[in-house]
Parts: structure tokens; sequence; C-alpha cells
């Protein structure tokens, strides 16, 4: 009897353990799927994490916003809004502190800090993780600064799928190729 | 130790001092014992595999193996979590021995990291380093009872202190009170582990982490005033002593004592660097406070305070040790430190004398040579401390350290002398 009592409870045990990667693939699957595809410009850089191994931290160029109220804090949570250009870059519309009643696609983060001379509130997009095979990270990082030196504008983009404010990151491109075949192709 | 009893088993039969009834049912004993052993070192080991395995298999998954497609990733994060899982169901089913438990929790504990940190990877998931550890150490905690696991107990004990550490320290600006409700989940295992085995070595060592992870930790809580953080410690240092005076505690050797010691070592070391003065010229400083910190300091107090009561009425208190008391003189202290900082200076190295000869004295009563030593090391701190700040000249500070020095020979040999005039008296 009391076995069988442990055993339900460590079949409960089993299923929390395995729905919670489960609902976590599930999540960004279906923003793959039915998302939209934005094309974020940024920079890679290369740090570490002990556990999930080597990740190029991404720097966007859509980092900071205008905002007339002065009264941003700290770790607060901003609503990112954006629409795509006309050369098919991710281009930021408006910034709030509440989500928006209007169709434009957005992602939720949280601000680094408010400047009040230029009314300038700073942030990062919450997708600026990228995870590389280990010996892939530090070249990526190299990758793109030779990329840089050439006459293009900034070429590399991050190809990011949005939908209902869940963004997944799925590639960074340099020169139209994904960052980790730009490396071995170097 | 035991081997060395039972060679000695024949000789003592033969003078007579036990009967050849009594050889027998002492060796039949420690042979008893003996069987024991072995399969306890089988446990460590395989616990010891099973972590190593397990981090193995987390730093290979970190490659991050580009060429795979995602499907394959998927099922690479996946299949480590089940087998894991399959192990601890076959532990519980066929009721296996204890070191199946323990290495199939403990494999199975980095298995659910591993699986989180794949799926991470292969989405790109920026998700933070806090809420990832939250996750799998929650996602194990019911292992620690469904498996009676001594070793998940320790790795959540382990991990929760981290999580304390990455979220309290490396922000800053927030305190880890999630840390607090790891610790309660952990409590029930821990209190009958006290319950039912207190001597045993697993209960000693929770006794030395369990306090040195809230040492560790605290200082996490105090994101604001950080002058709050000498007194959150001070308190801490006192509930740890008036704990390890518990009952409970106080019948164990001194290796097993954890809170005692933490608690009696933190509160010399705090009021040492109490008794410099610039210390209270912080405090003096301090406008005002408010908040959640004022409310954990007070949760603390309470709590310690609480615990002086049930010592007085369980009648385990002794009455003129000063350690019992040290964190109540140094609150008011602290208080009076706000109008004044010259008084708290002054009786903080007041406090620090009575202390040293507050231990010397019990330990020539307890014929306690550590304890002994222990007076006396306070006391040539605080002269040393002293020395700092004070504008003696070098011949009273030379004859202090000379006077302190020969103190310490004497109480020593006196001490000697008198065990061993005891040790005659017991022989004759």
């Amino acid at each position: 009897m009391k076995l069988k009592y442990i055993f339900t409870l460590f079949i409960l045990v089993v299923i929390a353990q395995l729905f919670v990667p489960m609902q976590m693939i599930f999540g960004q699957e279906a923003v793959l799927n039915n998302g939209k595809a934005y094309k974020f410009r940024t920079q890679p850089v290369d740090p570490s994490d002990p556990y999930r191994g080597k990740y190029i931290t991404l720097r966007y160029d859509i980092n900071a916003a205008v905002s007339v109220d002065s009264t941003w804090e700290r770790k607060q949570d901003i609503y990112v809004y954006f629409e795509e250009d006309s050369l098919g870059f991710a281009k930021l519309t408006e910034v709030s502190k509440a989500p928006l009643v209007n169709a434009k696609d957005y992602v939720k983060t949280q601000v680094n800090w408010y400047n009040k001379y230029d009314s300038n509130v700073t942030f990062n997009l919450p997708f600026n993780r990228f995870y590389m095979e280990e010996n892939k990270a530090k070249p990526a990082e190299d990758a793109f600064r030779i990329a840089q030196r050439d006459t293009l504008p900034n070429n590399t983009y991050a190809l990011v799928y949005v939908k209902d404010g869940e963004a997944v990151l799925k590639d960074v491109i340099i020169n139209e190729i994904s960052i980790a075949d730009y490396v071995e192709e170097k | 130790m035991n081997s060395k009893l039972i060679k000695e088993l024949p000789e003592l039969v033969e003078n007579d001092v036990i009967s050849q009834d009594v050889a027998f049912k002492i060796e039949r004993y420690y042979q008893s014992k003996a069987s024991d052993t072995p399969n306890r070192l089988f446990t460590v080991f395989g616990v010891l595999g099973s972590i190593l395995v397990g981090l193995g298999l987390i730093l290979i998954l970190a490659h991050n193996w580009d060429n795979f497609s995602k499907t394959i990733k998927t099922l690479f994060a996946f299949a480590p979590l089940i087998i894991g899982q399959v192990l601890v169901g076959f532990s519980i089913l066929k009721k296996k021995s204890q070191t199946w438990n323990e290495a199939s929790g403990v494999f199975l504990f980095f298995a659910v990291g591993a699986s989180i940190a794949m799926v991470s990877q292969i989405y790109n998931i920026p998700g933070s380093f806090t809420n990832y550890m939250l996750v799998w150490i929650l996602l194990c905690t019911p292992l620690i009872y469904l498996l009676k696991s001594h070793a998940l107990a320790l790795l959540h004990l382990v991990y929760a202190t981290v999580y304390a550490c990455n979220y309290g320290y490396a922000n800053g600006s927030k305190a880890p009170w999630l840390f607090l409700v790891l610790l309660l989940l952990l409590l029930p295992y821990y209190i009958t582990l006290i319950k039912s085995k207190p001597k045993a070595n697993i209960t000693s060592i929770f006794n030395w982490l369990l306090p040195i992870s809230l040492i560790i930790t605290l200082g996490a809580f105090i994101t604001k005033f950080d002058e709050l953080i000498f007194l959150s410690y001070i308190i801490l240092f006192g509930l740890f002593y008036n704990l390890g005076k518990l009952p409970v505690f106080n019948n164990l050797k001194l290796r097993q004592k954890g809170y005692l010691v933490l608690g009696s070592f933190g509160t010399v070391v705090l009021l040492l660097i109490a008794s410099f003065r610039w210390v209270w010229e912080d405090v003096f400083r301090i406008s005002s406070f408010s908040g959640k910190e004022i409310t954990l300091v007070i949760v603390l107090f309470v709590v310690a305070f609480g615990v002086l009561i049930y010592l007085f009425l369980k009648k385990q208190a002794e009455k003129f040790n000063l350690f019992h008391y040290i964190f109540i003189i140094m609150t008011i202290l602290f208080f009076i430190g706000l109008q004044n900082d010259i008084s708290p200076t002054i009786i903080t190295n007041i406090l620090l004398l009575v202390l040293g000869i507050n231990a010397i004295k019990i330990g020539v009563d307890k014929m306690h040579f550590g304890v002994l030593n222990y007076g006396l090391v306070i006391i040539t701190a605080l002269i040393f401390c002293r020395f700092f700040d004070t504008n003696m000249s070098f011949v009273i500070r030379g004859l202090l350290f000379v006077i302190v020095g020969i103190g310490f020979f004497t109480t020593n040999y006196i001490m000697l002398k008198k065990q061993k005039s005891k040790e005659t008296k017991i022989l004759k």
C-alpha cells in the first residue's frame, strides 16, 4: 500500500519533470510555426555559461527609445513595439509600460535605465543569447568584426520569430549565411 | 579501534575481567557492525559516480552540437532524463538498497538540469540563470522524500545556496526570498534526521552545512541598508549559539556541534570588528531605515530570543554564560550607537574581555583545554586589535604581550597539574 502511494507520487514528479522541458519546446515551436519573422540588426560578443555551454551575446541596434514619461525605473517591464522597414529589418515604433491595443508585434523586456537629459529609456531585447558549438563562438565574434570591415553597411542580423509578445531567436545571419556555416567556411 | 578491542578479548577472558560469553557477544556485535561498512562505502562511491556522470553529461551537452538536427538534439535532451526516471522508478518499485536510491536519485537530479539546459540551447531561450536553477531544484525536491536520499538533500541545500548567491549578490537590488522557501522544503527532512539519528555523520554534516548556508546567504537579503548587515549577522550568530545549546545538539561531540562552534566563533569575530571605533561611526551616520530588512532583523531577533527563553524554561541555559545574551546586548548597543559612537566602542571591548575570561572559566571548570585556550585567544586577539588604534607606548604593548603569554603558560600548566592529580586520585 505504501509502495503504491510512493510510486504514484513519483509518477507525478516524473510528469512534472517531463512537462517543463516539453512545455518549453511547445511554446517555442508555436512561435516558430505561426509567428512573423523579423530581422534585427545586431552585433555578437562572446561570453559563456557554466551549464548551458557557449553562446554569443547579441547587442541589438534597437536598444533605446525616446520617451517623455520620466518615471521609468530599473528592471521595470517595458513593451517594445516594432514593424518592418522598407529593407525588411525591424524598426522600433514605440515603447510602453502596459500592452497597447493595436495589431503591431511587440516583445516584453526590462528597462536598463532612464536618461533624464535626453529623455531616453534604454533596454536589452530579451532574445540576446545565441548558443553555438563551443569552438565556434569565438570565431563567430571575429567573423562578425571582419564582415563589418567590408563596404556594406551592418550586414549582420538576427532572425527572430515573434507571436503575441513571445520571441524566438532562430538564427544569426552574416552576409546572408547562417553564422555557424559562415564560421565553417572561413 | 574495534579490531584492537577484539584482539584484547582473549586476554580479558583469561584474566577473568569478562566471561567467555560476554567476549563472544562483543565479537559478534562488532562483526555485525562491520558488515554495514562496505555497504556505506559502496553508497558513497555510487553517489560520487552519479555526480561525475551527471556533470559530465551536462558538459557534453553544453558543447552545442551544431551538426545534429533539432530532432536529434531534442532526443538527446530527453534521453538522460528518461533513463534517470526509469532507474529511480526501478529502485522504488523493487525496493532496492539505499545505494540504488542515492545513486539513481543523484543521476536523475543532474539529468533534469541537463534536459532543461539542452532545450534552452536548442531554442536559444535567454531565461536567467537563477530561474533555471530554481525550476531545476524544485523539480527534484520531491525526490528527497520519495527516495529518502541524503545525497539529494545535500545537493538541494548546496544548489539552493548557489541560487541565493546568484540571485542576491549578483543582482544587488533584490533579496532571494524564495531561498527561504527552498530551505523550508528541506526542513521536515532535517528534523526527521535529528530525531531519528541525532549522532549519525549525515546529521552532523547538516548541522554544519545548514548554518554555513545561512551565513553565506544572509547578506544577500540586506540590499538597501548595508549597516544592518552587521546587526543581522550578530543576531544570526546569537541564534546559532543558542540553537547549539538545545538539548538535541548539546550532547554531541564538538565536531558535530556546527551551530555552537559557528555561533560562538562568529560572535567573537564580529565583536572584534566592532571593537574598532570606525564601525560605530558608520552606525552613527545612519539617518533612518525601514522596509523588509528591518522586518527580517526583527524576525531573526524574535526567533533567537524565543530559543533563549526555551533554553531557560528547559533549564539548559547557563546563567552566567555571556554568549547566550550577546545578541541582545549588541542590539541595544546598536540603537545606542545611533546617537553616540564612543560608549558602544568601549562596551564592546569590555564585552570581549568578559567573554574571554568567561571562556577561560568554563574551560577550567570543565577541565577542557580547548575552551580554556579559546578564551585566551579571544583576549590575545582583543589586545592585538587595540594595537592598531591606541597610542600606548611600545613598552606597555610589549609588557601586555608578555603578560598574556605567561598567562597562556601558567593556566595550561595549572590545568595539566590539576588533571594529573585527579587522574592519580582515580587510579588510587
